[in-house]
């Protein structure tokens, strides 16, 4: 049965409605603050096989789009009329919920005895147990530490709610009611998409549903791919590296190589580092995962604004990620940072997208979410009062054509900002600065946004500041066609005074009242040669403050009279001299850091590597591989407050230690291949 | 002489200016419209009542009022051509605009821009003025220090200038302090407080109310004068109004003071109408559609009264100060047509506006819109638009539907008719889904509701989004076309106060906290009743109207609550908690009675009651068909009667598929619905039961 293109068109925007309904019932009910402030929740109707045909367009996470409730169906065989499945199980529903505070419920929809549909919610819960409050912390190496484990159960059985189910829950949870009202404002969205599905099926017969699904996503994926034929056909390689792994200091790096062929995408992730013993684990099963395609996303959308958000968009990309890397990590590893990683991970896809055709995405953001939280004590009763002071990002990257955005960043999560004047209600420390950083963003034609400066000046006696996603401290954001990257990221005590110290990534950190504590985020990168820029948008970038005048002059050769306007002659000679003087321009720019690095662990040597090291178990592929880095370069603590460059030094000693390293390594393995 | 017995409305279109002369001795309504003058709005209202003095519908000494509701103060935001203006902020506080709220329109697609700031980077001032939040000043600028921001200011040679001072919503002083220093070291230069304006914390969102009444302040003062000289020198010699953002009015000196609070009003006026015209039909629930050439608003009125929202859009930017809750649903009669790469019919979101609109206006449109599809499916009458005045092109109409058609694969000689009526479903469809989503947003079941259609395109269109949406019923006003300018002879005076609170009431040991949302409540009420009695002679009775957004302690976010009037008499700290409480419940189903109550803002609404328009009875009369034309309709082609709505009085019916002809609109009866008019004329249409 086929579908006209005018039912169809009304079909999209009618589910897309549907969807959106979900979300506005479960976000007018939801009881944590994730929903409210972050909007960290979500809401699709599914097709019978578990992909999703109706997704919101703009309430909750964009990025879940791509999710599957196949593997979560399949634990449970025995589905009825009237159940719902509660689950948070990352490896149990390969990755549906990627983490455990996201707890999602599917009701399966049923029509004469089948199953005609599934409608879905989740929310990122305000706690679901474990090591830590609110459930996640990097240092986590194990599931078991980052809460309740719940494998696909059926939460309510024919209509009637499990009450053990319930009685294990809210014993497993810190914050009980908060979690129950949680999980009736899934059910209340669960049942508005069920009555709606059961008024299309009414409107339009069943079969005339089921076909509208099908047609619905296949018209997603034609467009899709007529989008994706603009990525030209063959193959490319590209990596990105996480500063670290939180337990170590050593990077870690993911990898994908990109094959495209007639508007189809294959993602290979072989390569990336092995699984970390730390919470940055993305379960992903192996399968294609929203994690995995969000950038694909990113660029079919934003090429045509008419596709209908449903699976149909991602129907052309094929995904391969082995198991044991950080992509597809084994049980039980720990899982709640994943977002860190995929950052990382789909910045590599944009430089293998760009590798194709330079101009298909923008260079990458600052690339870092960081939830600052200050801890303040009641000088007499010792309570505490835990506070987020804000959500810190970095600026976009800058794309073909256009700048990047100053001081905001949606590509992962579109979050608001909490007013200094609401937190300043809450806490007596004060909050010194919040701006714009000059020259942060990456130099380019098209200049990357700025990061932003935040300051707080702190007030009482044994006050904590934290910091979790502190990423780009030692790696920056690139540029791209000749852009240069964007500043680091840096936490500064006391900055501007004569106790000024540079503390690197913060963990906790213990500031006294009347000290200033200052984070700085990342730039996005630069887009074409600076050189390239127009000279009065350098001017115009000064006169606002978004560039420095020693930056003009360094970074665009754009040199500036007294009164701010352009020195055209002065101007064309030095970016004269500038050009000449120069080498060639990159496709892509690095900076130190990378480039130090690299020259100790280029990507054939880290491709052996990781190989021999898959032949381990997981505990001793941790050990041995924390082994070989920290053998090659000892100062490797150090990093963070030093520039990586600075603490890697000699790169050709460094090479000898890592050969010798590679070459005990090689033994190793073969004498376990004898054993076996 | 006579007394003074006339108020004129006024509301300034993009194409018209339309009027409403109110007759207060017998509640008769007369209209004109007048082509607007988009570089001075006042000379089409000059224009307007000279032609209305001069036909001796109202001598000068006859008009009592007049209302008048403009869109300059929003054209000028929208379009970026305010005052060149400075920001005065607190260290450390420069990027308050850059950095707004940090969500991007779009979290899917990379190229969507971001607004522009609406100061730059290089004219916001950081000042040595800081207040912490229990409203003590941590630091405060010298003299020598107001001194050099002054000479930068006037360097800068700015017009207007805003204060924002973090915290200042606590205490206005130090900002009042710095901007009297300003105004005295920059005469010319108009200077806004934030505080003084709107004193409710969040930086931003109050940064915007200050910023942009201090773009629009420079524009609007002068508009005002120049309208009251206009009107002056006609002889007019009765007050001016000006239509508010709240659905009230406020006197033409407030108005130049406070021009933020004119921003929106005209869909608020659209609102404030249609509240009188449900009243008249006996029905409180309303969704009111108001559908021109370029937009399509739509707002929810569930007790008879406006509902107000303190989070809506002007132009890229967020204003929290309260305003009748409309929400746009579509680009309107405008809304152009296309077919993608993949053959599926579009409709939006581009719009071909007034100019050059339709395909069927002859102005050079090519590409056709849902206008055109009124037109090819005999909805409108080619010879009748406007009553008259402007002839389509029906033929040209029919022409690009029917390129439309072939790009969508369609055959047959009524191809171009199928195209429209899909474009028209697609159109509906579309609506539908939006007001479904507000429906489901205030928690309300669509079949309680009616809707009522005004604007030119809004009655033409109400029966197809009613019967999409599951309205039951539909009401059409007498003079749709003219439907703002009706709710401004209609308002009263009103304006909105705001404090900022943090305290807890309700549970014991709690007395302490309702004793200061007390003090501020009383403040509140001082300041607003001695506003209204200052706000002229025309003003009687006043009224209050207090509501408080509350929250459980540990809650994140608020709901607003309205204190009901006998509680507001006579409060009591439980009192107050239990209305909370029972608002809680009826919403998300359960409350904490034994919890005490967070107040975090409070709101004061003081209405200014102005003597009614009693709307005048129509005498009965049977409706008679002036003709019958064919229309496409559901696939297939149908006979229906048309009628002018002139002729129908009270008590005429009309059966479906029809169509009703006016000056300002064609209202479409569809097949299975039927159509009454009311006392005062209204049309009430109705889907027949099956």
């Amino acid at each position: 049965m086929t579908i006209d293109t005018v039912e169809l068109e009304i079909f999209f925007h009618k589910v897309t409605a549907v969807a959106e309904e979900m979300a506005i019932t479960l976000q007018r009910t939801a009881r944590t603050t994730y929903v409210k402030e972050a909007g960290d929740y979500g809401c699709a109707l599914a097709r019978p096989e578990g992909r999703f045909f109706a997704y919101p367009k703009t309430l909750g996470v964009s990025g879940f789009l791509d999710s599957n409730l196949a593997a979560a169906l399949s634990h449970v065989p025995d589905i009825e009329p009237g159940d719902v499945i509660l689950t948070n199980h990352p490896y149990a529903t390969d990755g549906l919920s990627s983490h455990m505070p996201d707890l999602s419920l599917i009701k399966p929809i049923f029509h004469d005895g089948r199953v005609v549909a599934h409608a879905w919610s989740f929310i990122h819960s305000a706690d679901i147990g474990g090591g830590v409050p609110s459930s996640i912390s990097p240092r986590f190496t194990e599931l078991f530490q980052e809460g309740l484990q719940i494998p696909p159960v059926k939460l309510l059985s024919r209509g009637t709610m499990n009450k053990d189910v319930l009685t294990i829950y809210r014993a497993n949870c810190r914050v009980p009611e908060v979690n129950l009202g949680d999980i009736k404002a899934m059910l209340a969205a669960l049942h508005v998409g069920e009555k709606r599905v059961g008024e299309f099926i009414a409107r339009m017969g069943v079969e005339r549903f089921l076909a509208a699904q099908a047609e619905v996503t296949s018209y997603a994926t034609t467009k899709a791919r007529a989008v994706q034929r603009r990525i030209p056909d063959g193959t490319t390689e590209f990596w990105d590296y996480l500063d670290d792994d939180f337990n170590s200091r050593i990077p870690v790096r993911v990898r994908c190589r990109l094959t495209a062929k007639d508007g189809l995408v294959h993602l290979d992730f072989a390569g990336s580092d092995p699984q970390v013993a730390a919470a940055y684990n993305i379960p992903t099963g192996g399968k294609r995962h929203p994690w995995l395609t969000l950038k694909l996303m990113h660029f079919v959308f934003s090429n045509d604004q008419t596709i209908p958000l449903n699976h149909g968009m991602f129907e052309n990309i094929t995904v391969s990620a082995p198991r044991g890397t950080i992509v597809n990590p084994e049980p039980p590893a720990a899982v709640g940072v994943r977002s860190a990683t995929a950052i990382r991970l789909n910045e590599a896809i944009v430089g293998a997208m760009s590798l194709a055709r330079l101009g298909l995405m923008p260079a990458p953001s600052g690339g870092i979410m960081i939830p600052s939280v200050l801890v303040e004590q009641d000088p007499r009763t010792g309570a505490r009062n835990v506070m987020v002071l804000q959500s810190l990002v970095g600026g976009t990257g800058a794309r073909d054509g256009a700048d990047g955005v100053d001081g905001r960043d949606s590509s992962l999560a579109n979050q608001r900002n909490t007013p200094i004047e609401k937190t300043e209600e809450e806490a007596a420390a004060m909050i010194t600065d919040y701006a714009l950083r000059p020259d942060s963003g990456g130099a380019g034609e098209w200049r990357g946004g700025t990061g932003v400066v935040f300051s707080v000046r702190i007030a009482r006696e044994g006050s904590a500041v934290l910091g979790r996603g502190m990423e780009r401290f030692v790696f920056r954001p690139w540029g791209m066609g000749g852009g240069r990257p964007a500043a680091k990221a840096r936490v500064v005590l006391n900055l501007g005074t004569p106790g000024e110290r540079e503390l690197g990534k913060l963990d906790i950190f213990h500031p006294k009242p009347g000290e200033v504590v200052t984070i700085m985020t990342p730039g996005g990168g630069g887009f074409g040669d600076p050189l390239r820029r127009r000279a009065e948008a350098v001017a115009d970038d000064v006169v606002k403050g978004y560039v420095s005048t020693a930056a003009a002059r360094r970074d665009y050769g754009v040199v500036l009279r007294e009164d701010g306007d352009v020195d055209a002659p002065a101007t064309d000679a030095l970016r004269a001299q500038i050009a000449a003087q120069r080498g060639p321009l990159k496709p892509f720019e690095f900076g130190p850091e990378r480039e130090a690095w690299e020259a100790v662990f280029d990507d054939a040597t880290m491709v052996r590597l990781n190989a021999l090291l898959m032949q381990f178990g997981p505990t001793v592929r941790t050990l041995r591989r924390r082994e070989v880095f920290e053998t090659v370069i000892p100062n490797l603590p150090e990093v963070g407050v030093k520039p990586l460059d600075a603490v890697v030094g000699d790169t050709a000693a460094a090479g000898r230690r890592l050969a010798a390293e590679l070459a005990r390594l090689e033994g190793d393995v073969a004498a376990l291949s004898h054993l076996a | 002489m006579t007394r003074p017995h006339i108020r004129i409305g006024i509301d300034v279109g993009g194409t018209f200016t339309d009027f409403v002369i109110a007759d207060m001795r017998d509640g008769t309504l007369a209209y004109h419209k007048e082509p607007s003058v988009p570089v001075d709005p006042s000379a089409a209202v000059e224009r307007g009542i000279a032609a209305m003095i001069d036909t001796g519908r109202c001598p000068p000494e006859s008009i009592e009022l007049v209302v008048h509701g403009t869109t300059i103060g929003l054209n000028a935001i929208i379009q970026r051509r305010g005052a060149r203006m400075a920001m005065v902020v607190s260290p450390g506080n420069r990027d308050v605009l850059e950095i707004a709220r940090l969500s991007l329109p779009s979290s899917y697609d990379f190229t969507q821009p971001r607004e522009v700031p609406l100061v730059p980077r290089n004219l916001m001032f950081e000042v040595n003025a800081r207040m912490r939040a229990d409203g003590r000043v941590e630091s405060q600028p010298t003299e020598a220090e107001i001194e050099m921001l002054a000479e930068r200011l006037a360097a800068a040679k700015v017009d207007a200038v805003a204060v924002m001072l973090l915290n200042s919503y606590r205490d206005d002083s130090l900002e009042r302090r710095i901007a009297a220093a300003l105004r005295m070291r920059l005469p010319g230069v108009l200077v806004t407080e934030s505080a003084v304006l709107w004193p409710e914390v969040r930086e931003y969102e109050r940064s915007l109310v200050a910023g942009l009444n201090a773009y629009i302040h420079p524009l609007m003062s002068l508009y005002l004068d120049r309208l009251r000289d206009r009107l002056a020198g006609l002889g007019v010699a009765a007050p001016i109004y000006i239509t508010a953002n709240n659905g009230g009015t406020l006197s033409l000196d407030t108005a130049r003071a406070r021009p933020i609070d004119t921003v929106l009003s005209g869909p608020a006026s659209g609102v404030v109408a249609s509240c009188r015209v449900g009243a008249a039909a006996r029905t409180s629930k309303l969704v009111t559609i108001d559908m021109g050439g370029t937009s399509a608003d739509i707002s929810i009125v569930q007790e008879g009264a406006p509902e107000f929202t303190t989070s809506t859009f002007v132009g890229d930017f967020p204003l929290m100060m309260p305003v009748v809750n409309v929400a746009a649903i579509g680009a309107g009669g405008g809304s152009i047509l296309w077919v993608d790469a993949q053959g599926v019919l579009k409709v939006g979101p581009l719009s071909a506006g007034a100019d050059p609109g339709p395909v069927a206006y002859g102005r050079g449109g090519t590409r056709p819109t849902i206008t055109d599809c009124y037109l090819t499916l005999g909805i409108l009458d080619p010879e009748r638009f406007l009553g008259g005045r402007m002839t389509l092109d029906a033929r040209a109409a029919r022409a690009a539907l029917d390129t439309i058609a072939a790009s969508l694969g369609l055959v047959g000689p009524r191809r171009a008719e199928e195209a429209a009526e899909s474009a028209l479903r697609v159109a509906s469809a579309k609506m539908a889904t939006e007001l479904t989503k507000l429906m489901a947003t205030a928690g309300v079941d669509p079949r309680d509701f009616s809707l009522v259609a005004y604007g030119g395109a809004g009655p033409t269109h109400a029966g197809l989004l009613a019967e999409e949406a599951g309205l039951p019923t539909v009401l059409v006003p007498m003079a749709p076309g003219t439907f703002c300018a009706l709710g401004a002879v209609l308002a009263d005076v009103r304006r909105d106060y705001v404090r900022t609170a943090r305290h807890l009431v309700g549970a014991r040991g709690a007395a302490d906290g309702f004793a200061k949302v007390m003090a501020l409540v009383a403040d509140l009420e001082r300041d607003a009743v001695a506003w209204v009695a200052k706000e002229g002679a025309i003003v009687g009775e006043h009224a209050l109207v207090l509501t408080m957004s509350m929250r459980y302690p540990d809650q994140a976010y608020d709901l607003e609550v309205r204190v009901p009037e006998e509680l507001r008499r006579a409060p009591t700290s439980g009192a107050l908690a239990s209305v909370f409480h029972e608002e809680h419940a009826r919403r998300y189903g359960f409350s904490e009675p034994g919890s005490a109550v967070q107040i975090t803002t409070i709101r004061l609404g003081v209405i200014g009651k102005v003597p009614p328009v009693q709307l005048c009875a129509r005498p009965p009369a049977a409706a008679k068909p002036r003709t019958q034309r064919r229309i496409f309709h559901d696939g297939r082609e149908h006979d229906a009667a048309v009628y002018d709505r002139a002729s129908l009085g009270e008590g005429a019916a009309i059966a479906g598929p029809a169509i009703v002809e006016q000056l300002d609109t064609t209202t479409f009866v569809l097949p299975g619905w039927r159509a009454r008019a009311d006392r005062i004329g209204t049309l009430h249409l109705a889907k027949e039961t099956p």
